[in-house]
């Protein structure tokens, strides 16, 4: 019972942060139909701050950090980043009128990696004062990319199976002059672009040019004076944004149906927490750090909300994109930010006692 | 002087605009013109001033001036073919007249 009530206590005083305070915010006046609006912008340029900061801190210190030990801990979030579109592919892809595709994109999209989230969690664990690896952040790709891929690639598989028997179909009924709809479209998908398609993304080029300055160059002085005092409020805003974003896309998953809602209620949770028993995995053989395993739990359970969606969007274009944006957005991101992470901070600090 | 050409008018979405403008040089235009487009089409409401999570959800009115109807027809049944299975789209011709364009009508004007 002990461990129960000082988890409460933590999880409910996470609940508390600012950060969370104006996701909720944004949901409400959202809800209440007011007229404010951040530009769109300032919604990416916030982004790109954010992501910068986290990788010139990440390649700040990695200067000095022995990335040998990278290597688990990066197996893992590819392992994660697979195995949560298989979830999404056997789970959400065989309720009733859920359609496959829009099931895989779903799954691809919650496998993939929120950098605003991320951003979220980091805050808040260095106002807890929890360590964590310099290099944590820069698991991101790891998981981020196989997620993505393996999301296309089983959707292709798919709709290729589909179109074969749609063209058997057709050739028993071949009837003269009858527009054939399905044009064989056998192509076999390509995995680099998608990977190429990934890094050129705007989240991830911010974080890796981040990191990439941080080891090579010395930008501490700018770091100190610009990058890391302004990191708070930008965070602020964006939340107050990514809230306003929730309650507006609720209506379009209400046009998609209750299935992916309750994915996107109960997909973060779970894939945090597969995320984190790896986590503690590496904690045990390996000494990853708590804090690192709450980022990875982190990074498992939040869903991508820029650079994804337009991925998807192009990979699997037979797919709904209100389905999957609108769980992500509307369900996803939410649960992920304020339920998610105080939740894995919580488990980490009891578990590990840091 | 002016000289007569066919619009080509293609309204879709913002993502698809590369792969587009890969079709509309192979197909032989001189140029093309793209702007922010918002509206009422068969999927959706869609409009261009709506700060959104990403691009994925904005539209492109893509205008191409071409010689002949020929070459027009070319692109968009490419479009079509390629694109309008899956995404929101629209393509329309028009008749137009070039007033001053030096790449359009050659070095002696229109």
């Amino acid at each position: 019972m002990d461990f129960l009530s000082d988890f409460m206590t933590l999880f409910l005083a996470k609940l508390q942060s600012p950060t969370l305070g104006f996701l909720i915010g944004g949901m409400v006046v959202a809800a209440v139909n007011s007229r404010l609006q951040i530009p769109d912008a300032i919604y990416k340029f916030i982004v790109f701050m954010l992501l910068i900061k986290v990788g010139l801190s990440g390649g700040i210190a990695i200067r000095n950090a022995n990335l040998a030990e990278m290597l688990l801990p990066a197996v893992f979030a590819m392992v994660v980043g697979i195995l949560i579109v298989f979830i999404g592919r056997y789970t959400l892809a065989k309720m009733p009128n859920v359609k496959t595709v829009d099931a895989i994109a779903t799954a691809g999209l919650f496998g993939a990696v929120s950098g605003s989230t991320l951003a979220a969690a980091l805050t808040l664990m260095e106002t807890e004062g929890i360590q964590y690896e310099p290099w944590a952040a820069a698991l991101y790709p790891f998981m981020d990319i196989p997620a993505l891929v393996t999301a296309i690639v089983l959707a292709s598989v798919y709709t290729s199976k589909q179109y074969d028997t749609a063209d058997e179909a057709l050739s028993k009924q071949e009837s003269l002059g009858s527009p054939v709809k399905y044009r064989r479209k056998s192509k076999r998908v390509k995995i680099w672009p998608i990977v190429k398609e990934s890094l050129q993304g705007s989240a991830l080029s911010a974080l890796l040019l981040g990191l990439a300055l941080g080891i090579l160059t010395r930008p501490e002085s700018v770091y100190e004076s610009f990058f890391n005092p302004l990191f708070r409020g930008l965070l602020s805003i964006l939340m107050l944004v990514m809230g306003m974003e929730a309650t507006a896309r609720i209506g379009e998953l209400r046009k998609v149906g209750q299935w992916y809602a309750l994915y996107a209620a109960i997909a973060p949770l779970l894939h945090g927490l597969i995320a984190f028993g790896f986590g503690m995995i590496a904690h045990y053989t390996t000494g990853f750090s708590p804090g690192g395993c709450v980022i990875l739990a982190v990074i498992a359970s939040s869903s991508s909300d820029i650079s994804g969606p337009p991925t998807l969007r192009a990979g699997i274009p037979s797919a709904n994109p209100s389905a999957y944006i609108g769980s992500s957005t509307a369900v996803g991101t939410p649960v992920a930010l304020a339920i998610g992470i105080p939740l894995f901070i919580g488990l980490a600090q009891t578990l590990m006692g840091s | 002087m002016a000289k007569p050409a066919k619009k080509l008018v293609i309204v879709t979405e913002k993502l698809l605009l590369k792969k587009i403008a890969k079709i509309i040089d192979e197909a032989g235009a001189t140029g093309y013109t793209v702007v922010d487009a918002g509206g009422k089409g068969s999927r959706n409401v869609r409009s261009s001033g709506q700060p959104s999570i990403s691009d994925t959800y904005s539209n492109i009115k893509i205008e191409v001036l071409t010689e002949t109807r020929e070459i027009a027809l070319k692109i968009s049944d490419e479009v079509a073919a390629q694109f309008f299975d899956n995404y929101s789209g629209i393509a329309y011709l028009c008749d137009a007249e070039v007033l001053s364009a030096h790449k359009f009508c050659g070095p002696d004007g229109c």
